[in-house]
């Protein structure tokens, strides 16, 4: 294998699950095994077209094959929607810094999900579900635009089986079937949706960048502590490894500092929400 | 040998060069390396190879290059290699740069900082650095654009050299600022004599009048040498400065190009004519539009004005943070490259005034 850092290392697309019309989840299985933390980031090539960065969104305790749950919207993507089972893929990774799993340690734990947003955290839900005793709670608030967008459908609307945890979903826009709530992912933020106690608790946040900005501002709101809000920051980026430049975040980079920051860290930074 | 290429400031070995053996010297020195040199071309210098150094031809120079040394350790396209392949059979050769100026000099600490002393390390530039010995020289003459007082520079190393030239009247004076240089010097030891007070004088007499000289004309553009320009910049963003200089500016990118500390580049991937998949690392430039925007088509710096600010952010605040100095040497190169005639000394100076 290379050991120059830019490059990847071989992998195989082994399945590929549609999961809405233009979410995918790819089953990829690299050369070697390929440990990440939750939160920490891979880079992954359609060799010949390209590489982007994905969080995978499979369990951080399973490293032979990882789930890389992708939205078609760049050229990248693109091609990777196009391939079948079979196609040959690289993988470079983990890159950037995992969530701080022990800062939550006895704490109730909020996932606010955007749409594909929701694939990062599935690996984070996957982590926590290691050792649910640690946490004092589990709430997730999912927001997707319709009914059909709902990415891990069966799983999410019955909580991955866990009783415990406290789900709920929204969706901008209802079909004619949905009986759930109706509008923005911060309306199921609200008190009486979301029986927590904010001060106290930890939020971790993944969605587009307008989601993020007012699911921040209401967490805020609710009490939670800017520190104890946790943002994915997506960023353009090439290398992954802080050397290429494009993703600098004021006195960051988003690939070796992040790509998830707690809000403290960034608020004061311009335009991080563009 | 990596840890640093910039050892903390200590009193070097000094030799003393007479004039006349000056070609001798280098001759042996370059010997059985590849070799860098200056040329002058009408009121320029061009940087190029060469297999030996040649009389006549090759010179120290009055002052910096046209080309920034940056590109000998960070080409501007580099072949990684093809995905699932051996790593491209290419080795850097044993080389040495006659005639590098502080400037330059002083620019490869931010590409060391970047490539080798923040990990992952980059091996391709860690050979490349190994393997490029640095004559430097001071400089004994400025050109139009050369602001190095500005931004905490002079024009004369003071480290990152393993050999320095200072011409005088009386001769050169040969330092030796690493352990690779003194043992460089050691083939042309018949030739050093030890360095005299006098010669020294003369030296730091040298150095003394150019910083006058080079601090003058930066002064005269309306820029103060020692100003706090990190502030300066830090306290523009967002205002008409930018909007004003952003006007003239379209977006070619020469002045990343051209800069001796950017270091931004791309991974592209393509498909080669044999049918393998390669990957290069590429020189990048933060002008242009899509340099931070995502897939999603969100960009942070979609304006101009911001992009422009941007450059100067990354120079005059992320890497006074994370570095402690400026990623600026005030070498002007950017001033000439600059199709719509933007001046970084005209932004720096409205920045300052504007404090």
């Amino acid at each position: 294998m290379s050991c120059n850092p830019y490059m990847p290392m071989p992998a195989k697309l082994e399945n590929v699950v549609r999961e809405t019309a233009n979410i995918k989840t790819f089953l990829v299985r690299p050369a070697k095994p390929l440990a990440f933390k939750a939160g920490q980031f891979i880079a992954l090539t359609v060799p010949g077209i390209g590489e982007a960065p994905f969080t995978p969104s499979s369990s951080p305790t399973v490293s032979e094959k990882i789930e890389i749950t992708i939205m078609r919207v760049g050229r990248v993507t693109e091609k990777l929607h196009a391939l079948e089972p079979g196609a040959d893929l690289a993988i470079r990774g983990p890159l950037g810094q995992p969530y701080p799993l022990e800062k939550y340690y006895g704490r109730e734990v909020l996932i606010v999900g955007g749409g594909v947003g929701l694939a990062p955290l599935r690996a984070l839900l996957f982590a926590l579900f290691e050792d649910m005793g640690k946490y004092k709670k589990i709430f997730i608030r999912y927001g997707a635009k319709t009914p059909a967008d709902i990415v891990y459908r069966k799983a999410v609307e019955d909580g991955w089986g866990r009783k415990e945890m406290d789900v709920m979903i929204s969706v901008d826009k209802r079909d004619a079937d949905w009986k759930g709530n109706e509008g923005v992912v911060t309306k199921i933020l609200a008190p009486d949706k979301l029986k927590c106690n904010p001060s106290e608790g930890v939020a971790v946040v993944c969605g587009p960048p307008i989601m993020m900005k007012f699911a921040t501002l209401e967490l805020l709101h609710l009490g939670y502590a800017p520190e104890n809000i946790y943002l994915s920051m997506e960023k353009n980026m090439s290398c992954g490894i802080g050397k290429c430049g494009h993703c600098r975040l004021g006195p960051y980079y988003a690939c070796k500092d992040g790509p998830v920051f707690s809000f403290d860290r960034i608020k004061n930074l311009p335009k991080i929400w563009d | 040998m990596v840890s640093s290429f910039f050892p903390s400031q200590k009193e070097n070995v000094v030799y003393k060069l007479e004039k006349a053996k000056l070609d001798n010297f280098l001759g042996i020195i370059a010997e059985g390396r590849e070799l860098y040199a200056l040329e002058r071309a009408e009121s320029q210098y061009h940087l190029v190879r060469s297999d030996a150094w040649q009389a006549g031809k090759h010179t120290l120079g009055a002052f910096r290059q046209v080309e920034p040394l940056k590109a000998l350790v960070f080409r501007p396209r580099e072949l990684l290699g093809s995905l699932g392949g051996a790593a491209p059979d290419e080795h850097i050769p044993e080389r040495i740069v006659i005639g590098a100026k502080n400037c330059d000099v002083a620019a490869l600490k931010i590409h060391d900082y970047v490539f080798l002393n923040t990990a992952p390390v980059d091996p391709v530039y860690k050979e490349a650095r190994e393997k490029t010995i640095i004559v430097s020289c001071d400089c004994t003459d400025a050109c139009e654009v050369c602001f190095c007082p500005a931004v905490k520079e002079q024009p004369y190393p003071k480290a990152g050299f393993d050999v320095n030239l200072s011409p005088t009247d009386l001769g050169y004076v040969v330092e030796a600022g690493s352990e690779r240089g003194k043992q460089l010097l050691k083939k042309a030891e018949s030739l050093l004599s030890a360095a005299d007070a006098a010669i020294l004088k003369a030296r730091d007499q040298n150095r003394q009048e150019l910083c006058k000289k080079v601090c003058a004309q930066t002064e005269k553009m309306g820029l103060a040498c020692g100003a706090d320009l990190r502030q300066a910049v830090e306290k523009s963003q967002g205002k008409k400065i930018w909007d004003d200089f952003a006007e003239d500016c379209v977006e070619c990118g020469a002045c990343n190009l051209i800069c001796c500390t950017c270091h931004c580049f791309l991974l592209a991937d393509g498909k080669g004519k044999n049918g393998a998949n390669y990957r290069v690392k590429q020189w990048d430039s933060c002008l242009y539009r899509n340099f931070a925007a995502v897939a999603g088509g969100a960009n942070p710096r979609r304006h101009r004005a911001e992009r422009l600010y941007n450059r100067f952010d990354k120079k005059f605040s992320f890497f006074p943070q994370v570095l402690g100095s400026y990623a600026c040497e005030g070498c002007g190169r950017c001033v000439e490259a600059c199709t719509g005639k933007i001046d970084i000394r005209e932004v720096l100076k409205r920045a300052v005034n504007e404090l």
